[in-house]
């Protein structure tokens, strides 16, 4: 059964660098905002620490602070006519966990703008015109 | 990666003159050599395993011997504690599937998906040691870790390039993950059991744990830092 929460104006689906910077934002704007995070808090100065972070096989080798690819995973396939398996192990990528499980792994990779997302503002713009109660 | 290892330490050339005896692995004495060159096969008192039986165990060493001998460079890879690194990670929580994604179904796939089977890696271990070995008694006329040098690197050889037929069993996987658990064993902190030493880090001149060393990056281009590194225990 779903638990009917109060209504906010905007809920941030992780809390890590991305959500906080943007709830920041928002809560400066005047919206209310609730943060949703899953997994372990994570703070630098208990977790991030030496010598237990520089633990090559856990981390790199054993992905400790990525999702527990016991519990979740995700299926692919690489043409439409292949049946999508799931991956039992993280390989190409993983996927992170906890409060800034993105940006523990975050490789610095930025990649240059799409065109649809240089528009953002007005595609917004218009589609929030049409409907005036239209929430973010 | 994998293979550019395998290349480095001179895999297939320098396993054979090293002359190392996996038997005497067996029993899980481990050198206490503190240089390369020292390699010696000291008396210590032989560690309970874990959980590899005595062919698994005898396979194994055999296997990293082969692909870590003894020379100039670093101890044989028994020596480093690569077969108490195995037995330790097969015994624990990664040995027995943690981390892993097991539910089925489980379908027959192309190695560009990844592992696919039900096995936790135990089991995995397990399964190809016996696969490997029955494919040696049938080519060789012997299990593996009775081979001589040359033709354990010959064995190894024809499981890397998938030419060694096991019976239901990819001899090609097998090998990556004897070969990945190997470079782990030899290159992971000492706290796990192998790079005894730290053997591998005085190799490859890795000053461990601190990476405060960027500021000395002009002036040991290209030169042998020579400190001692520092492991996970060294700060505990």
């Amino acid at each position: 059964m779903a638990k009917q929460m109060k209504h906010v104006d905007a809920v941030m689906v992780g809390m890590g660098w991305t959500g906080s910077i943007m709830a920041r934002e928002l809560t400066k704007a005047g919206l209310k905002v609730v943060g949703l995070e899953r997994g372990s808090y994570r703070m630098p100065a208990q977790d991030f620490t030496m010598p237990g972070i520089r633990d090559e096989l856990k981390y790199r080798g054993r992905f400790e602070l990525m999702l527990d690819n016991g519990t979740e995973t995700l299926t692919m396939r690489h043409a439409p006519d292949e049946t999508a398996l799931p991956m039992r192990r993280w390989g190409a990528f993983p996927l992170g966990d906890g409060l800034g499980g993105a940006g523990t792994h975050w490789n610095g990779v930025t990649w240059r703008n799409i065109p649809s997302e240089l528009s953002c503002d007005r595609i917004w713009k218009t589609a929030t015109a049409r409907k005036p109660s239209l929430r973010i | 990666m994998a293979g550019n290892h395998v290349a480095r330490r001179g895999f297939l050339k320098g396993a054979g003159a090293a002359g190392t005896l996996a038997a005497a692995a067996l029993t899980g004495n481990i050198a206490t050599a503190a240089e390369a060159a020292e390699a010696k096969q000291a008396a210590v008192p032989s560690e309970p395993l874990l959980t590899l039986n005595a062919d698994e165990a005898a396979f194994l060493s055999a296997a990293y011997d082969t692909i870590i001998p003894a020379d100039a460079l670093s101890p044989s890879g028994t020596d480093c504690g690569l077969v108490t690194y195995i037995d330790r990670q097969l015994a624990g929580a990664w040995g027995n599937g943690a981390r892993m994604y097991r539910n089925g179904p489980f379908f027959p796939a192309k190695p560009e998906y990844g592992y696919q089977l039900p096995l936790t890696p135990r089991e995995y271990f397990a399964a190809g040691i016996r696969a490997a070995n029955a494919w040696s008694e049938k080519t060789y006329g012997k299990s593996f870790d009775r081979l001589m040098p040359a033709e354990r690197n010959a064995a190894l050889m024809a499981m890397e390039n998938g030419s060694a037929a096991f019976d239901s069993f990819d001899s090609k996987l097998f090998f990556e993950a004897v070969l990945l658990s190997a470079m782990e064993g030899f290159f992971a902190d000492p706290i796990y059991g192998g790079n005894r030493n730290k053997v591998s880090w005085k190799m490859v001149g890795y000053p461990g744990l601190p990476a405060t060393w960027a500021a000395k990056a002009e002036a040991y281009r290209g030169k042998k830092l020579n400190i001692e590194p520092q492991s996970i225990a060294d700060f505990s």
